[in-house]
């Protein structure tokens, strides 16, 4: 987020999500779309249907692997070092757009300088990937006019992620990859609504609409607004807040969010929260981190309530009532309104769509957006949308980079902060599968998803299972320098050796007591995506529940097929 | 060919190496191949040598082999508790009942050979179809010189056609086809030359030639002649379609059954080969695996890219969009093998060869006749002529078939009527592949359209409904007249979805589908209890 | 663009462009033709045959679907040929399916019903016992194959193949065996199938159903209400609509199915994936939170009343700022909740407790 923001202007989807079904170059990295984001990968297949050239960067060999054209497999970490390669090439087959960088841009000469560095020979080194496959996808994303890169948490979840967005940002803007439809750099967001919090401000320096908390004006509309003084001071990140739970934090008001499941390093957490004074949590179950909760508000789910969540693609959409609470459960804006005034507020809100307009009432983007709007329009409306005749924006920085002019941003190649060692010779990242969805509050609720995947697990190549006398389906300990956890081995084709996946999901084999909090230096965002770690035979193991095929072929049949295309 | 579609198109070979579609098969070749294993699944369901591994007999139940106790020996050899199922049929009408034991053609098969193999299908003994076999193939040896086809002359691979057709070039060999007349002798006689000059003229590459050699009309039986005697005919002619139509790859589709054909191809491809004729003309054989369908021409190209049997939509036709989506000469058996001579001799030669239309014909007989087999003679000849040449009528003519079961049936009043596209098509039938079915007054009518219609309700793709369902509605009211339920009511019904099927279907098979009903109530009302009622 | 074309349909003289079917056609200038097998993100098959049409100088009728509009054609949608047709070819898909009534079980309206009775197709023609594999043991938990009902225009499997790409079930066999099939009759779980429940939506007739509703005695679709919504998973925003059944829950209402918006919605296009189409019994989940809970002089949780809860939520609140200051607060806000509740959470923190440690987990 902050990463595009500094060299774009906005951080979020450039392109629309239906455009990607008409470019002719996708590069997709660190993003396992099939699973996370199905129905974008639907409209990926749908170009390469077509006839489009699909590229996946990915440390696994993931399903859209197997409808790619390649497949660069490079090492954990090493995004860096693979698109500074990558930049190398552009440059040096003199593949840039000289016009656009020219007019559009400031800082090439740095970022030339940097990786002039990194020749494919360099990446090769780092990232195990062959340097003519690192040519070979240069100039072909190159010499694409349409073509789009996409890609999620596989890029930010790292010590390095912003360093990985600016590498990004480099290759669209030596490119001049952007401003027109099917072309871009397009973050896919993990949430529902992850686009809609931080355009609402839900953020430690910005408020509704980016606008820094810090800077003076801004400051002064919202206190005129709001009626009332307000901190000029940023406050503290997520990742900062956990370090410090107990110690200068002594207090927490959680809505919809369990930390002891979804953030790093939760032993050091669950340490700080014994020091926290009081928790107040609103939630739709009981998840982990009610342990510590002082008051817990009974929440409304999205089909008991009104409001919008807006989606990658900057798409403001409705959510609408269905069904009534159950018992007395309350909408989450309800409790809130409640709480404000029980602590000496005096707000009066009849409705969510009240709440909005007063939202963009302050936040220029978003000022042609109602409710009233989007319920007319039957498919949303995508920021910016200035003024209530704006028809929404398909595709951002038409005619020029939003901010006024992109921002290069030289960046080096950095290795992950945990590298394999003799205790640890494994290298884990974490991630997330189709059947479930984070905390699994909800899908492991679900019959048929529960079935269909009803346990954690780990993913491991062949030859380190063998050599810890591991087979597939086994129970095994799994350990890094925070904590361990035990689970059952998958041994699988999509991991290559020496690297260990494992799922966020599951509760009773919580990855996050693995994870190292580490965080990017500028968004605070943990290192999920690497770590170091060491798996053992658990010799008191359960009997293996072969029902459910999970084997090898978790696919059986499909693409995952011995002589397939992998 | 892209890699991956030679990886799809081998798809229904590797699965009868796997010995059919047994459980965990379609996994196996689909793992060797890297395609989905429904894919591969759903196309081997399509085919009955692939779908049904189990059952080791079948029995042609084809007009003429019902004609000659099939039912009986089926009944039989079900009793015997054999792996046994009724089969559509297998072009052997002239030797007729024939049975196919695993991939094996046997023919005169009689009770007792059933009743000496003891319940064992492996011992089920008949006489075997092969190139040595000699049957009735011409109306003698006079005019066999003058033939184009010429069943009993001897193998000619000089190659003297093709370097003539090199001689001449491309477009004087179509004016010369064009000039001959030839139309195609599968069934839907359209003029070859269009076709042609069709290919020639498209832009895209590559172009290819396609042999359709899947004979399964019940009652034809030519072009397993033709290809058993005069396989030399054959691969001449296509590689002077290759030559003139720039392709390189040539495609021979044979239905899965003609082992012996297939034998005699690959003698004639390597007696060219031998004498360096045709270099650079690539002949591949394929096998069929049991589906009549894929005679229909688009059909044949879905199984050749390894897919289930199903017609295409037409247009875009094969000349422009065939195979691969490339530009596609398909021609049946005996259309290429008219080639040869008409490079040679010319094309007035060869449309004066003709009683009323041009050329001369393959014509199949088979049923009462004294000596069925297949006889080249002039285009338009009549019933009589043909039987004549046969060897005389067995009984009482009642009814024929002229063209194969899509032609329906005709009363013996029809018996003087040529015998060619114009004529039997005026009389609400058609020539088809000339596979000629003769009934006498000791036949039930009623059962020989019985035979017909299961055949088309067992051979139906079922890609769409007119076809699927209407074969299906068809034969159930047929059997409810049997069982003596059949209402006036019903009668309309029936009218209603023959008229439908015509009209909706997609491929030529549903098309005609309902002729053996509809022209037998036309022509046999009293046979078929349609009158009274 | 290229030139323009035109061509005559129904006497009316319409514009077209390159690559365009006749259905296409058809469909801007507001003639309705019936269609069963075709879909926008599918490629034209022609084969359900309902789409036919007539014209001029084509000997045969043509698949509306699948024929690319020409320069020049003149195009009949109705006339007696075509009406008599329509009604025999639906007289036949009704005498191998199943009778109106027994329909009603599902939620999914028969299309194929509705446009027989539409065209006037009869329903007393002999009725044609299916010959169609179900596969009636499969374990998975979503979908059902009720082949009565099947019609073969391979909606399903061309979706599974084309859009969804897994190709998890095929048409298989042969003639009026033929059938929707997983290989070797599988459990599907136990296939490439990713459950998206993409078979059920794109189904005409209610042969591709889901497993839940049947088991809950579902109403009829027209007995339940339509509330359209965006998923609450990912961040594609799936537009999507939720099936409620009003009277159930004591009038509270009950979410029984989730459907598929039409095709052209952005962003999904009507495609939805196993979560958000099926992951949604968490909603009736008797783990839901129904009371506010405080913690008492015991340690333990127990149940209160709203003003109780609330009153010590502020105290709890108020006394740490009081206490260590605002900054000593957090507020986790959540990119699972609406814009305007992200929105009042940041207000809270700002506006009544003075701090901006204000945050949620998605920094990317």
């Amino acid at each position: 987020m902050a990463g595009l923001v500094t060299t774009f202007g906005a951080g979020a989807m450039t392109n629309s999500i239906g455009e990607i079904r008409d470019a002719d170059f996708l590069f997709v990295i660190g993003s396992n779309t099939s699973e996370a984001h199905p129905i974008i990968a639907m409209e990926m297949k749908r170009a390469v249907h077509r006839g489009a050239t699909l590229v996946v960067a990915d440390p696994r060999a993931i399903w859209m692997t197997n409808i790619a054209d390649r497949h660069l497999r490079l090492n954990p970490g090493t995004d860096v070092a693979l698109l500074n390669a990558m930049a190398h090439v552009i440059i040096e087959e003199g593949l840039t757009d000289e016009d656009f960088i020219a007019s559009n841009t400031d800082h090439f000469e740095s970022v030339k300088a940097a990786v002039a560095a990194y020749p494919p020979e360099r990446g090769e080194e780092i990232t195990g990937i062959p340097a003519e496959q690192i040519r070979a996808v240069a100039r072909q994303y190159a010499s694409t006019r349409k073509a789009g890169i996409y890609y999620t948490l596989g890029i930010t979840e790292h010590s390095h992620g912003t360093d990985n967005v600016y590498a990004l940002s480099n290759l669209v803007l030596m490119t001049g990859h952007i401003g027109h439809a099917s072309m871009g750099l397009n973050p896919l967001r993990g949430q529902n609504n992850v686009q809609g919090a931080n355009d609402a401000g839900a953020s430690p320096v910005f408020f509704p609409g980016y606008q820094r908390v810090d800077a003076a004006g801004i400051v002064d509309k919202y206190e005129a607004s709001w009626g009332t003084e307000l901190s000029r001071t940023p406050g503290l990140n997520l990742n900062e807040m956990m370090k410090v739970a107990g110690s200068t934090l002594k207090a927490f008001f959680i809505m919809g969010e369990d930390i002891l499941l979804s953030e790093p390093n939760v032993s050091h957490l669950e340490e700080g929260l014994n020091d926290v004074e009081f928790v107040v949590l609103q939630d739709l179950f009981l998840n982990e981190t009610a342990r510590f909760a002082d008051v817990i508000f009974p929440a409304a789910c999205f089909a008991e309530k009104e409001g919008v969540f807006t989606n990658s693609e900057r798409r403001v959409q409705r959510v609408r009532k269905a069904v009534e609470p159950p018992g007395q459960a309350r909408a989450d804006w309800e409790i809130l309104v409640a709480l404000a005034n029980a602590c000496g507020a005096d707000w009066h809100y009849e409705s969510p769509a009240q709440i909005y307009d007063e939202m963009v009432k302050d936040a220029p983007n978003f000022a042609g957006i109602s409710h009233a709007r989007i319920d007319e329009r039957h498919e949303g409306l995508q920021w910016p949308c200035p003024s209530a005749e704006h028809e929404g924006t398909r595709f951002l920085h038409k005619g020029g980079i939003l901010r006024g002019r992109g921002q290069f941003q030289a960046v080096e190649y950095r290795p992950s902060l945990e590298l394999a060692c003799e205790d640890y010779p494994l290298v884990m990242s974490t991630g997330r599968t189709l059947y479930h969805y984070n905390a699994a509050t909800q899908t492991r609720r679900d019959p048929g998803t529960d079935e269909k995947q009803p346990e954690a697990f780990i993913e491991m190549h062949r030859f380190d299972a063998k050599k810890r006398g591991l087979a597939d389906g086994d129970m095994a300990e799994i350990r890094t320098r925070r904590g361990r956890v035990e689970c059952r081995v998958i041994v699988s084709r999509q991991v290559q050796k020496g690297c260990i996946w494992m799922p966020l999901h599951f509760a009773e084999a919580r990855a996050n007591l693995l994870t190292n909090d580490a965080g990017d230096a500028v968004t605070g965002t943990a290192e999920f995506k690497v770590c170091v770690a060491e798996v053992s035979r658990v010799q008191s193991a359960a009997p293996v529940d072969r029902s459910v095929d999970r084997s090898v072929d978790r696919f059986p049949g499909s693409y995952y097929s011995e002589g397939g295309a992998h | 060919m892209s890699g991956a579609n030679k990886d799809k198109a081998e798809l229904l070979e590797r699965l009868a190496a796997a010995g059919g579609l047994k459980a965990g098969s379609a996994t196996e070749v689909a793992r060797q191949l890297g395609l989905p294993e429904a894919e591969v699944y759903g196309a081997g369901s399509f085919f009955h040598l692939l779908s049904d591994p189990e059952t080791k007999l079948r029995v042609c139940t084809g007009l003429s082999c019902a004609m000659r106790g099939a039912r009986d020996l089926l009944a039989q050899a079900q009793a015997a508790g054999m792996p046994v199922a009724e089969c559509s049929c297998l072009a052997a009408c002239d030797r007729a009942p024939a049975l196919l034991r695993e991939r094996s053609v046997l023919v005169d098969v009689k009770p007792e050979d059933i009743a000496q193999a003891e319940g064992k299908w492996q011992a089920v003994q008949g006489a075997e179809l092969s190139e040595d076999w000699v049957g009735a193939i011409g109306c003698g040896e006079a005019v066999s010189s003058h033939l184009p086809i010429d069943l009993a002359g001897e193998m000619d691979v000089s190659g003297s056609a093709y370097r003539r057709a090199e001689t001449l070039g491309a477009e004087a060999v179509i004016a010369a086809l064009d000039e001959a007349g030839l139309q195609g002798r599968g069934g839907a006689g359209f003029p070859a030359a269009i076709k042609w000059r069709g290919v020639r003229a498209e832009p895209a590459a590559p172009h290819y030639i396609v042999l359709n050699a899947d004979e399964g009309e019940p009652g034809t039986f030519k072009d397993r002649e033709l290809m058993l005697r005069r396989p030399d005919k054959v691969i001449e002619g296509l590689a002077i379609a290759a030559m003139c139509l720039g392709a390189e790859d040539v495609y021979l589709y044979l239905r899965g059954e003609f082992r012996g054909p297939w034998l005699a191809l690959e003698r004639a491809i390597a007696a060219f080969a031998e004498a360096g004729l045709f270099p650079g003309i690539h002949f591949h054989l394929h096998a069929g695996h049991g589906a009549y369908i894929c005679g229909e021409e688009t059909a044949l190209l879905e199984a050749l890219e390894g897919k289930r049997g199903m017609p295409r939509l037409k247009p875009p036709f094969p000349t422009q969009h065939g195979l691969w989506g490339k530009p596609t000469l398909i021609q049946n058996v005996e259309t290429i093998a008219c080639v040869p001579a008409i490079v040679m001799q010319g094309g007035s030669w060869f449309r004066a060869l003709g009683k009323t239309e041009p050329g001369t014909k393959l014509y199949s007989i088979s049923g009462d006749v004294a000596r069925p087999g297949t006889y080249e003679l002039p285009l338009g000849i009549s019933l009589d002529e043909l039987a004549q040449a046969a060897g005389g009528y067995l009984g009482t003519l009642m009814a024929f078939s002229p063209g194969g079961a899509s032609s329906g049936f005709l009363p013996a009043s029809e018996r003087g009527r040529a015998l060619d596209f114009k004529g039997l098509a005026a009389a609400g039938s058609m020539l088809g592949s000339a596979g000629v079915v003769v009934l006498n007054s000791a036949n039930s009518m009623i059962d020989a359209v019985r035979e017909q219609l299961v055949f088309f309700e067992n051979e139906s793709c079922g890609q769409c409904a007119p076809c699927r369902v209407g074969t299906r509605f068809l034969r159930e009211a047929l059997d409810r007249k049997l069982r003596g339920e059949s209402s006036q009511q019903s009668l309309a019904q029936v009218a209603e979805v023959a008229w439908e099927m015509n009209e909706g279907s997609i491929c030529g098979l549903g098309q005609a589908a309902a002729l053996p009903l509809t022209t037998a109530l036309n022509h046999f009302p009293k046979a078929l209890g349609s009158a009274e009622s | 663009m290229g030139k323009t074309l035109e061509l005559t349909l129904n006497g009316q003289t319409l514009s077209f462009g390159e690559g365009d079917t006749i259905l296409d056609v058809a469909g801007r200038a507001g003639e309705e033709i019936m269609t069963l097998c075709h879909d926008p993100r599918l490629k034209p098959v022609g084969a359900c045959r309902t789409c036919l049409v007539e014209i001029d100088g084509w000997r045969r009728l043509a698949p509306s679907c699948a024929t690319k509009a020409e320069a020049g054609m003149r195009i009949t949608t109705h006339n007696e040929r075509i009406d008599r047709h329509q009604k025999a070819l639906l007289s036949l898909y009704l005498s191998d399916s199943v009778s109106e009534e027994a329909t009603h079980d599902t939620a999914d309206a028969s299309q194929l019903h509705s446009w027989a009775a539409r065209v006037g197709a009869a329903t007393d023609w002999p009725h044609l016992d299916s010959q169609r594999f179900e596969r009636s043991d499969d374990r998975n938990p979503y979908v059902q194959f009720r082949a009565d009902r099947c019609i073969l225009c391979a909606r399903c499997t061309r979706y599974c193949a084309e859009v969804e790409s897994v190709s998890a079930i095929t048409l298989a066999g042969r003639g009026s065996k033929t059938t929707i099939a997983t290989t070797d009759a599988r459990s599907l779980l136990d296939t490439s199938c990713e459950l998206c429940g993409g078979c059920i939506d794109v189904c005409p007739t209610g042969a591709m159903t889901e497993k839940k509703p049947l088991a809950q005695r579902l109403k009829p679709a027209r007995m339940l209400d339509k509330v359209r919504t965006t998923c609450n998973y990912c961040g594609v925003g799936c537009q999507m609509d939720l099936n409620v059944d009003r009277a159930a829950h004591q009038g509270r209402g009950q979410v029984v199915k989730i459907s598929s918006p039409e095709t052209g919605v952005a962003p999904n296009d009507g495609n939805l994936c196993v979560k958000g189409r099926f992951a949604y019994q968490f909603i009736d989940h008797q783990d839901r939170l129904q009371v506010p809970l405080v913690r008492g002089e015991d340690g333990e949780l127990h149940e209160a009343s709203w003003e109780e809860a609330l009153q010590a939520a502020a105290r709890g609140l108020q006394g740490v700022a009081k206490r260590h200051g605002a900054d000593s607060l957090g507020f986790i806000s959540s990119s699972r909740c609406t814009g305007e509740e992200n929105y009042l959470v940041q207000k809270l923190s700002r506006a009544v407790f003075k701090t901006n440690n204000v945050h949620q987990c998605s920094a990317t």
